[in-house]
């Protein structure tokens, strides 16, 4: 338990750390939203003085940072000079849209990486295992951007899938069965670049540490007393082999995340890929943080559900140290 | 028996050290490697201390050597207290205590040649230019009883046995006055400890060394020390001359030391040389 | 030995890439920056042997193209005429290796544009623009993934030799990098870097932005090896003898780390190529005129090019062979760097 609690702790931290961090780079560099501005010869410069007041960006950094985190305590984020609303309502929207992807782009790799590499490692050396690793070699060559736009292309010959959005037109009035079948139809190729991208080295690690197990000695112990190879492999196996494989777990949301940023723009999702992109274009900060931070939260969460596996998975880790 | 009163090289007075233990995530352990240990040693002996694993014994090494800060307790050399140095002071006196470890695998780099081994400790101590750095490698070389030849081989190319010669070799280059052997022989086979135990016995006399012989077998304390002295949880429990721990042990770990020699119910007085 | 000389195969391959790359302004016939408004959207030039009358050339040729009648962006090939592809032909002016004032091309024609991997909307000869954008994104990789490996091996060897408070705030730090999905984190401070500065200072700014926010993986591993080294008993045996710290770590230390430098360099550099292709492809990278792999690929982002223009897509072909050889570079030396260690 305490474990658990310090591991909490730790992750608040890190976002604190994390929204420090952000603010303090954002404000080295030069210019903001009204910078642009100030080069339009339509506006006078005393407007430019005026709105920028308004919006508080002449004040020290601590204070906008304090004023900053007031607002996320209240849901708001901050506000969106290009949006003109409050960040939070227009950010939540695009992180379902993103957490619908990312969430199961990782439990398909994950659900497929684990039978690939169990087998490869169980078949070390032989036909099966030097196809994955050839087949996987090859994908982790080939860049997420290529991927990416030869699915779009294919998608467009074809015209078997949307080439991009959320949903069809007149999805309103579509049946529930039919407005998932839409659903489903369009998150397929974006889901498909992201596991295709995350899965060479998912399968890889699992590999490694499964063919690390295999050759211990308390397995061929229990393949002595003739418990059946599929019990073997996922009972027996593959929970010895569960430490770095959730720590990978991890670090695969993380990389997972990035690399929808950049299908959502290309797929045209409507997730905050594309937000970000067009506030970054537009120099809308609080949008920007918003973003970067709650990337960050997900990626944190996501790290502390692989400490809460980890935490149910190794008992020598719920064993107090102290308790003698 | 009448011992002669030498001053002593190295005395150690109620030496304490302390870890604290970070092993274990979130605890606060402290364990404790020494616990009072008081000793001294005199010029041109050999004092051997015995104890099993987990009694202290290779922390004592560090601690002596200079490499470890003991937590408390004094260690009087040449005058000084080593304890009481700072790091500047300490590398001073570090070159005349010696080191050599139980694996000659790992205390040798193995992206060395043989004559950059031994020429580190006087490249280190800047004693010499080039050429005069070779030869006394070279000539350290031959005193282990390796050759000249040898001297452009990796650590990988030697046998255990050339390897501790090496490491022997490279102990002495800077002519210590203390040389603190850890379990350098325990790593060896039988017949390969033999010849090196009676090369550290020759070097001795030709070099005048004082020995520190730390290892957990009593047997071969007996053959090389001068004194025994028995280590048991961070603490020295007894000292005295080879037949008396043999025969007449008071405490318990001496005992249980001597009981696992093979056919320790026999033990006869055993020689010091072969 | 079999594995020296797999892993001098990859580096030859490596190397003769690169080296291709490094004499773009040698390999394309024209500047990548020079426009010839009256072919955009050519499709790559035909090489013919055989002429509509039957005759056998020894020199390759190609027919000037002309656009369709009434049709925009369709080109035939006007066969009256033949045009001789010469080699070491006099051209625009570039400079060999950013060095050399130089005018001989490897190729050429006279009287019309070869475009062997077609052009772009401009009409700019994509084979210059690729092997051109070739040496900006391969830079932009070298210097990013440079930039990481001197901040993570320095932060990394000072926390895991010294160890203590050093080695503590140091990680926490390195933790809290560790945490930011990066991507977010480069478009986060890209945003707030001027968006009308040079193409040179944009360049620069990506690379040292994503460069410094690297370090943290490359240290951790550091502080490891460094760490474990620092126990072993030849350091110990080297401070016996009144060593330095900066002895040890230079003599005994550092060599330790090198195995690892160079295998993460090579899973580095294609990351950061990576990187500055999906900033440049956003438009957030590199900008027009000058061309990069990412900025290239940018142009498929419309949808007419997307369809219709199967050539625009070559920049993204070209990166797989580069990728291919860091990636067997990459496991040729994890497989050195094993081998070596097993015979101690």
């Amino acid at each position: 338990m305490r474990f658990l609690l310090r591991r909490l702790i730790h992750a608040i931290f890190l976002l604190f750390g994390v929204s420090i961090l952000t603010f303090l780079f954002t404000s080295l560099a030069p210019g903001d939203y009204f910078g642009e501005m100030r080069l339009n010869p339509h506006i006078a410069p005393e407007t430019v003085t005026a709105l920028r007041a308004q919006y508080q960006l002449n004040r020290p950094l601590p204070v906008r940072y304090w004023r900053w985190v007031k607002s996320v305590v209240h849901g708001d984020l901050g506000f969106s000079f290009s949006y003109n609303s409050p960040v939070g309502p227009l950010i939540w929207v695009r992180a379902r849209n993103t957490l619908l992807l990312t969430v199961t782009a990782t439990l398909l790799t994950w659900g497929l990486a684990l039978p690939l590499g169990v087998w490869s490692a169980e078949r070390r050396g032989r036909l099966p295992d030097t196809l994955i690793s050839w087949a996987m070699a090859g994908l982790l060559v080939v860049p997420d951007l290529l991927i990416a736009l030869g699915l779009l292309l294919f998608a467009a010959r074809s015209g078997w899938f949307p080439t991009g959005g959320l949903a069809s037109v007149g999805f309103e009035s579509l049946s529930p069965l039919d407005k998932l079948r839409d659903l489903a139809l369009h998150m397929i190729l974006p889901v498909v670049v992201l596991v295709l991208t995350a899965l060479p080295l998912v399968v890889r690690h699992v590999r490694a540490a499964m063919s690390g197990v295999l050759d211990a000695p308390f397995l061929r112990a229990a393949r002595g007393h003739g418990i059946r190879r599929y019990r073997l492999l996922y009972r027996y196996a593959l929970p010895a082999a569960a430490n770095p494989l959730i720590s990978l777990f991890g670090f695969s949301i993380g990389a997972l995340l990035s690399s929808s940023l950049l299908v959502e723009v290309i797929m045209s999702w409507p997730g905050m890929g594309p937000l970000l992109v067009e506030a970054i274009l537009a120099r809308d900060l609080y949008v920007v943080i918003g973003g970067v931070l709650l990337s960050t939260l997900f990626l944190v969460a996501g790290n502390f559900g692989a400490d809460l596996l980890l935490y149910w998975a190794d008992p020598r880790i719920r064993t107090e140290p102290d308790a003698k | 028996m009448q011992r002669t009163r030498m001053p002593s090289l190295i005395q150690v007075e109620h030496l304490v050290k302390r870890y604290s233990g970070r092993r274990v995530p979130g605890s606060r352990e402290v364990m404790s490697a020494l616990n009072d240990v008081s000793f001294s040693l005199a010029p041109g002996r050999t004092l051997a201390l015995v104890g099993e694993s987990g009694s202290g014994k290779s922390t004592l090494a560090l601690c002596l050597a200079g490499l470890e800060r003991p937590t408390s307790g004094r260690i009087w050399f040449g005058g000084r207290d080593i304890v009481a140095l700072d790091e500047k002071e300490l590398r001073t006196v570090r070159p005349q205590i010696q080191l050599v470890f139980q694996d000659p695998v790992s205390s040798l780099n193995p992206r060395f040649t043989a004559l950059e081994i031994l020429r580190e400790p006087l490249i280190v101590q800047q004693s010499g230019g080039r050429r005069e750095t070779t030869e006394r490698a070279l000539a350290m070389l031959e005193s282990v009883g390796l050759s000249r030849e040898m001297a452009g081989r990796g650590p990988g190319e030697f046998s255990g046995g050339q390897r501790q010669r090496l490491a022997i070799a490279r102990a002495l280059s800077l002519a210590p006055k203390l040389v603190i052997l850890d379990e350098a022989l325990s790593a060896l086979d039988c017949s390969v400890q033999a010849q090196i135990a009676n090369l550290l016995l020759d070097l001795q006399s030709s070099f005048a060394l004082t020995y520190l012989f730390i290892t957990h077998d009593l047997a071969m304390a007996a053959h090389l020390g001068d004194e025994i002295a028995v280590m048991d949880r961070g603490r020295v429990v007894e000292q005295g001359v080879p037949e008396k721990i043999f025969h007449t042990p008071e405490q318990e770990a001496t005992r249980r030391l001597v009981a696992a020699i093979p056919g320790s119910s026999v033990t006869p007085r055993l020689p010091r040389a072969l | 030995m079999i594995r020296r000389r797999k892993l001098a195969k990859w580096l030859a391959v490596l190397v003769a890439l690169h080296g291709v790359i490094a004499c773009a302004g040698f390999v394309a016939p024209y500047d990548p920056v020079a426009q010839d408004r009256k072919h955009p959207y050519a499709p790559p030039s035909k090489l013919h042997f055989l002429d509509t009358q039957g005759r056998v050339h020894i020199r390759p040729f190609l027919y000037p193209l002309r656009m369709r009648e009434g049709l925009f962006n369709q080109y035939e090939e006007d066969t009256a005429r033949t045009i001789p592809l010469k080699f070491f032909v006099d051209g625009s002016r570039y400079k060999l290796l950013g060095l050399v004032p130089c005018r001989l091309h490897l190729f050429g024609v006279d009287d019309a544009r070869v475009y062997l991997l077609g052009s772009d909307g401009y009409g700019r000869d994509q084979l210059a623009r690729i092997l051109h954008g070739g040496q900006v994104s391969l830079l932009a990789g070298w210097l990013g993934a440079g930039i990481t490996l001197f901040l993570g091996f320095g932060i990394g060897a000072m926390a895991g030799y010294y160890g203590g408070w050093r080695d503590e705030i140091l990680m926490r730090f390195a933790e809290l990098f560790l945490a930011l999905p990066w991507l977010y984190l480069l478009f986060g401070l890209r945003a707030f870097l001027p968006l009308s500065v040079s193409p040179l200072q944009s360049f620069l700014l990506i690379v040292v932005v994503s460069g410094t926010l690297g370090w943290a993986r490359p240290a951790r591993l550091v502080r490891s090896v460094v760490l474990s080294a620092k126990e072993r008993d030849f350091v110990r045996a080297a401070r016996g003898f009144g060593a330095s710290d900066q002895y040890l770590l230079r003599r005994h230390i550092f060599p330790e780390t090198s195995s690892l430098l160079m295998t993460q360099a090579t899973i580095l550099v294609p990351q950061y190529v990576l990187a500055e292709m999906t900033l440049s492809f956003l438009g957030l990278g590199v900008p027009e005129p000058v061309a990069s792999w990412g900025n290239l690929l940018g142009n498929l982002q419309q949808y007419s090019v997307l369809m219709s223009y199967w050539w625009m897509y070559l920049p993204a072909l070209v990166i797989v062979p580069f990728f291919l050889c860091y990636l067997g570079l990459a496991s040729a030396l994890q497989e050195w760097a094993n081998f070596s260690k097993i015979e101690g």
